[in-house]
């Protein structure tokens, strides 16, 4: 994939020593955490010291189950909530929760219900021209042409501009969300489950959207999603969440076909698959428990097959896989390749093997 | 042997505003004592509505038109008035769904939702029926089953609610379960604990399964059998692995190659052009022919039903042989 290949172009040149990240940095979350008061004056650690900075141009995807706090990293990013403790560094800048319409441009977000993300009494160019005149992006003559060059973009005919969200399909609406994004010429997109709402026959058109915006557009877009396929399709680097932390982060093919985290471990395993007529048995027991009670340690332990005593003593940090490759995994047992034994996951036989060797130091 | 379940031309009809369309015209099937069918389509397909018309659970908008459902060679009439608590009951068949906070009580503890079946329909004793749900419990897996015979659905987690769910549908001791995305709004580490615990369970009694998912990921786990479904209609049936393997229907190969697979990230995913057609105005003859690479002037005119396209095998397409060809001929990806 070309995507891939300028990624790690960029992560070469830039010499990624097991401590860096491989590409400058665009966007940096240094440290992020938020914690919402609940009943009893207990906290809820939603994200709890997230780091990871997305170069520009780069595709970030952002993986993990139901509550594991992949959405409020996003709130956190686009500003619709303040962190509790941490920064994020835009180009360098520092962003508070008050911005500058600059900054808040320059970030935009697609959400995953296409339904009731957009205006059901405005059409898709009333939708378009308000956010062109507020932000003087372009004169007021160049507004009508802007709209069209914006459906061009996202696929769609000009003559869309006249229908209300109701008139549209549901892969038709997450086109014009998108065409909102773009309108007000974002250098980031952040895209929460953009595809999850939306029929498997309609799905690859907006995942190739995406692809097409990133490689023609230099667009950095951080992909949220719990469909470790998609992300798999879409991703240079991918970061996996439990329990508000990050637990393994790394180039798409090392955390992929080299997992190091026994919960990336589970969830690969229990990724649906086409053809497979097995019965996937599963490796983690239990459910995940409450951000209110996080299990000290390594909050996986407990479902976790490969855990030993050390594990719910101390917690593991998020620290390189050393495998000469950009890998971190928070697991005291990092450096174990899947074996499959002791628990570990049968690991699904990757397809691209030539790859993989190509890409082992 | 007959078939546990015969399902046969199942016509339901959908009441939108001031416009009336057929959402299942025409679906039969059959399911064999033991064995597990899945029957997969996108939104719209009729698939969840087909699972509620032979439970006579249709909404107030539904309106069964026809179709005989036979259960263990007895005929029930499921349009008819108390069909839910009598003779579905008798004949044992039970449904979970997808979204488990809805489909169950609020205001009643799990227990006793658990062990009204067993009160009111096995006619067992009070104890009795408390013990049978402690039973449940444990069977679906859910831990300390005295403690959570008192919770309310709120208070448990989304996997758990699925549980008591299936502990429901097993309490009048059914022999099918009719399956409407159970998993959809799980997640996969939960999802497949859940697929597991279906597993065991048809192992363990013997219950014939109809599974009905948008998923083709989880259909070879969960069925040997396959129907899919399209505007209403059965496109294709067969074996799990064959159907996979070698679609005969343009729409399930279409599916096919629009899904993603986590291991094949390099595969391009292709969608299917245009879009599902308004159920108001469903195109003549096979429905699938304006997005259909195959399509001819025949099949816009044609109404197409399913034919025998092999052992085991249906489908409902003019130019299904072609499509046999074409898969033959290049590698498949």
């Amino acid at each position: 994939m070309a995507r891939a290949e300028v990624n790690r172009a960029h992560a070469a040149a830039d010499t990624p020593g097991p401590d860096r990240a491989p590409t400058p940095a665009l966007l940096e979350v240094e440290d992020l955490s938020v914690f919402f008061a609940v009943e009893h004056g207990r906290l809820l650690r939603a994200v709890d010291e997230v780091s990871f900075s997305v170069g520009r141009g780069e595709v970030l995807g952002l993986v993990g189950e139901s509550g594991c706090g992949k959405t409020t990293v996003a709130k956190c990013i686009v500003g619709q909530i303040t962190p509790t403790t941490g920064t994020l560094l835009f180009e360098g800048r520092k962003l508070g929760s008050q911005r500058r319409a600059e900054d808040r441009r320059a970030i935009q977000m697609v959400f995953q219900d296409p339904y009731s993300s957009l205006n059901p009494r405005m059409s898709v160019r009333q939708v378009l021209r308000e956010l062109l005149r507020v932000h003087h992006l372009v004169p007021s003559s160049g507004i009508e042409r802007r709209c069209r060059e914006l459906m061009d973009l996202v696929g769609l005919p000009a003559d869309a501009l006249d229908g209300l969200p109701s008139q549209f399909s549901g892969g038709q609406r997450q086109r014009i969300a998108i065409a909102r994004a773009l309108a007000v010429e974002p250098q980031v997109i952040i895209a929460d489950e953009p595809v999850s709402a939306l029929d498997v026959s309609v799905q690859a058109t907006i995942l190739r959207l995406f692809e097409d915006l990133n490689s023609r557009l230099g667009l950095t877009i951080v992909f949220i999603s719990h469909n470790l396929a998609v992300v798999r399709r879409l991703s240079g680097r991918v970061a996996v969440m439990y329990l508000g932390r990050i637990v393994e982060e790394g180039d798409r093919e090392s955390v992929f076909s080299d997992p190091r985290h026994p919960y990336t471990r589970a969830l690969l395993g229990a990724a649906p698959r086409l053809h497979q007529t097995e019965l996937a048995r599963p490796s983690v027991k239990g459910e995940p428990p409450s951000p209110i009670d996080i299990p000290p340690g390594c909050p996986f332990h407990p479902r976790c097959p490969r855990a030993e005593a050390v594990c719910s003593a101390d917690r593991p940090v998020l620290e390189s896989v050393q495998t000469g490759a950009w890998h971190l995994a928070a697991c005291h047992f990092r450096h174990e390749a899947a074996l499959n034994a002791q628990g570990a996951m049968p690991l699904p036989e990757p397809e691209e093997t030539s790859e993989s060797a190509e890409e082992a130091p | 042997m007959t078939p546990l379940l015969e399902v046969e031309d199942l016509v339901v009809e959908v009441r939108h505003q001031s416009s009336a369309f057929r959402a299942v015209n025409g679906v039969s099937f059959s399911l064999e004592r033991g064995a597990a069918l899945a029957i997969v389509g996108e939104s719209g397909s009729g698939k969840s509505l087909t699972l509620r018309a032979i439970m006579g659970l249709l909404p107030n908008s539904g309106r069964l038109l026809s179709g005989r459902v036979v259960v263990g060679g007895v005929e029930l009439d499921p349009g008819a008035r108390g069909y839910g608590r009598g003779h579905r009951q008798r004949e044992r068949m039970s449904i979970v769904f997808q979204d488990a906070l809805s489909a169950l009580n609020p205001v009643a503890t799990v227990g006793h939702q658990i062990a009204e079946a067993p009160r009111h329909v096995l006619g067992l004793s009070r104890h009795a029926s408390r013990q049978r749900a402690m039973e449940l419990l444990r069977q679906v897996g859910i831990p300390d089953p005295e403690r959570r015979y008192g919770a309310f659905p709120h208070e448990l987690s989304g996997g758990t609610r699925q549980r008591v769910m299936i502990a429901i549908a097993l309490s009048s001791d059914p022999a099918i379960l009719l399956c409407d995305e159970p998993t959809t709004a799980l997640d996969v580490t939960i999802q497949t604990q859940i697929l597991a615990l279906l597993a065991d369970l048809r192992a363990e009694r013997g219950l014939s399964l109809v599974f009905v998912t948008h998923d083709l990921g989880v259909v070879g786990q969960v069925a040997e059998e396959l129907a899919v479904m399209y505007t209403g209609r059965l496109v294709e049936t067969g074996p799990t692995a064959q159907v996979l393997a070698a679609p005969r229907h343009p729409y399930t190969a279409g599916l096919l190659a629009a899904a993603l697979d986590v291991d094949t990230p390099d595969r391009e995913p292709l969608a299917i052009p245009g879009s599902l057609p308004d159920p108001r105005q469903l195109p003549s003859g096979c429905t699938f022919h304006p997005r259909c690479a195959l399509a001819t002037l025949e099949c816009a005119t044609t109404d197409v039903v399913l034919e025998p396209v092999g052992p085991l095998r249906q489908a409902a397409c003019l130019h299904s042989d072609q499509l046999a060809l074409l898969q033959a001929a290049p590698s498949r990806g």
